[in-house]
């Protein structure tokens, strides 16, 4: 047994590997089509990114949410559940922490915080909850109950946002108080000077341990993985599978919503319409090529993290836009390598 | 008052049958693809790269059928890459369809900048023409002789015979119900698996290029989600031609309610309007409006 998992951390690290060289060299290709020095490009990337601490900085800010929602869709997808509706369920999650921090502005910070996390985590898994039951009770797919429930919930906040919470003849809430704001690493270290990056980022780092535990370290995660694995087997076994299955949902959705966290509290004071941009299908590739390992999590939202920035910091040469493209030439390859080095390991 | 009016003018129904055609091309592409067993969520990013397709080539080439021929090519070529990943590959067709959506969404996103400078929208490209004489007639004219609104109300007939009454629909759905069985008839199941992707590259084109000539240009954003409400179509149409039909006109129906709800503001807020599609199928999912069940092989892949 412990070899056999041995061979499969293998097979994982070697196509994990070759599918990130593999998107280097389409990139390489991709950019010497359109014209473009790959070597400037790329060098200006990786310079702008390490060579700065505010660079370095900017990576780790954009790299936090994806690892907070990575973490709260691998607990999901190692049940076999395709969560495709993270970016309406942060989006609800999000929303509502937003609100938490300013209606409840007389609490002392170490009050309100846990209440923030708690009333958010509530909100977006009770949204993950709902594709949960009907595929339980009527063996709907969640892959189409989340994606509808995307648009449901998208509609929901924006009709709350505008008709009653915005701020006038914008799309956000009010600012929350500042003693509410999460500290930034720049008050610590003068070489993050200027960057948005805070402490959400050590609080993702420790999400991404906990849940790492839970999964491969509790009954719970236990569970989850056999009814992932196997639903037949895992019933045989005395799993309750739909038990596994609601709090896979619960718990995966809740977590998303700490990435209003990040945000809300670390950035902006906001809830602004639109913050999250796909975030919630871009976390669902970094998820998957981290094998929804939640250590690997930490790895690959750093690597779309690097490209995020450094999309910004090549944009007179190159649009930053072509990150997108990267993106999706990432999630496709590793993909296919998967397979093929599935295939070579038996 | 007025809304009662407004909703009972020719300009509705025209609106109607306007936002009906991408619904309707968009649900029996996926249709097609889903009778041959293989689930392809991705029909928001065909969409989108051939709407972009057709605006970018007809404006490089200058020539309107040059530009559609190339939308409807570049989108078999994605067709081809799909199906090499879940038919070949045997990939997870939902993992797949995520994948090829961010990339497809990204591509268009990236090109428009970098060809057009414009984060927003490529420069305006002619109309695709209209059909003489149809459109001379009165009040109706103007939507009627368009060709691709035109071959979506012969789809109805083409999709339901050719699924229910050929032998190669027959072929292409024993491919998505039972593809043992059909392999042992000597069935290609693989081939007609292909055939299913190949034929929903084609329509999602038409939903694209049809979008992209209604609005004279291609913008980021413009496909807004139609991909997923003719995924939706297709579910309460239950998989047959007929009730798609009819789920499209109810969804194009609301749309068109909302955009005169938002012209003459009413009570009702329209994002609870631009809800209702998306509820209405969970509805339907859920087992309120009649059962749905989808072919039996769908999504496993063989």
């Amino acid at each position: 047994m412990e070899f056999l998992l041995n061979k499969k951390l293998k097979a994982n690290i070697v196509s994990i590997s070759i599918s990130v060289v593999l998107t280097f060299l389409i990139t390489i290709i991709l950019l010497l089509i359109l014209g473009k020095n790959p070597v400037v490009v790329l060098g200006t990337m990786f310079g702008e990114v390490f060579g700065s601490g505010y660079g370095l900085g900017q990576t780790l800010f954009k790299a936090t949410p994806l690892i907070i929602c990575g973490c709260g869709l691998a607990i999901c997808f190692h049940a076999s559940i395709f969560n495709i509706g993270a970016e309406g369920q942060l989006n609800a999650g999000s929303f509502v922490i937003s609100l938490v921090a300013f209606y409840f502005s007389g609490l002392p910070f170490i009050l309100l915080f846990p209440l923030c996390l708690l009333s958010g985590f509530i909100v977006s898994g009770v949204f993950g909850l709902i594709p949960a039951i009907i595929k339980i009770k009527k063996g709907v797919s969640e892959v189409i109950s989340t994606i509808m429930l995307n648009f449901i919930i998208l509609a929901l906040v924006n009709y709350l946002l505008i008709d009653f919470f915005a701020v006038k003849s914008t799309v956000r809430t009010e600012k929350i108080s500042e003693s509410f704001m999460i500290p930034k690493f720049s008050e610590y270290f003068q070489m993050f000077q200027g960057s948005s990056l805070n402490l959400t980022f050590v609080f993702a780092l420790l999400l991404a341990l906990f849940t790492y535990y839970l999964i491969y370290k509790t009954s719970f995660g236990y569970k989850l993985r056999a009814v992932g694995f196997n639903e037949t087997a895992s019933k045989y076994m005395g799993i309750k599978n739909n038990k596994i299955i609601l709090l896979a949902f619960f718990i995966g959705s809740g977590i998303t919503s700490f990435v209003g966290i990040n945000f809300i509290m670390g950035y902006k004071g906001y809830y602004e319409l639109g913050f999250s941009n796909n975030l919630g299908f871009t976390a669902i590739a970094v998820a998957l090529l981290a094998k929804n390992n939640p250590i690997g999590v930490i790895f690959s939202a750093l690597l779309f993290g690097i490209l995020d920035y450094g999309g910004l910091a090549v944009n007179n040469i190159v649009p930053k836009e072509i990150m997108f493209v990267i993106q999706g030439i990432v999630i496709l390859s590793i993909l296919s390598v998967d397979k093929l080095v599935e295939k070579y390991y038996g | 008052m007025n809304i009662i009016v407004s909703i009972l003018s020719l300009t509705f129904f025209a609106q109607v049958l306007r936002l009906f055609t991408p619904y309707f091309l968009g649900a029996n592409a996926a249709n097609f693809s889903e009778r041959a067993g293989v689930i392809n969520i991705a029909i928001e990013g065909f969409m989108i790269t051939s709407a972009l397709g057709y605006a970018l080539f007809t404006y490089l080439t200058n020539n309107i059928f040059l530009g559609f021929v190339c939308a409807i090519l570049v989108n078999l070529l994605f067709s081809l890459l799909y199906a090499l990943f879940v038919i070949k590959l045997k990939i997870n067709q939902i993992v797949a369809g995520v994948g090829f959506n961010l990339l497809m969404a990204g591509l268009a996103k990236f090109l428009i900048v970098f060809i057009f400078q414009s984060s927003s929208n490529t420069p305006r490209i002619p109309d695709l023409p209209n059909i003489p004489y149809i459109q001379d007639i009165p009040y109706v004219g103007e939507v009627l002789s368009d060709y691709i609104i035109l071959f979506s109300f012969a789809l109805i007939f083409i999709s339901n015979f050719v699924l229910f009454k050929t032998k190669f629909g027959l072929r292409l759905r024993s491919a998505g119900e039972n593809p043992e069985a059909g392999e042992s008839l000597g069935i290609k199941i693989r081939l007609y698996k292909l055939y299913g992707v190949l034929i929903c590259g084609f329509l999602s084109a038409l939903g694209g290029i049809w979008l992209a000539s209604n609005q004279n240009s291609f913008s980021d954003g413009m496909v807004a989600g139609r991909g997923y409400i003719a995924l939706a179509a297709m579910i309460i149409g239950k998989w047959k031609p007929v009730n798609i039909l009819f789920a499209c006109i109810m969804f194009a129906f609301f749309e068109a309610l909302e955009i005169t709800f938002q012209i003459s503001g009413t009570f009702i807020p329209s994002q609870i309007i631009q809800m209702l599609p998306y509820l209405i199928t969970i509805l339907v999912l859920i087992g309120f409006i009649g059962k749905t069940k989808p072919p039996a092989s769908d999504g496993i892949p063989y």
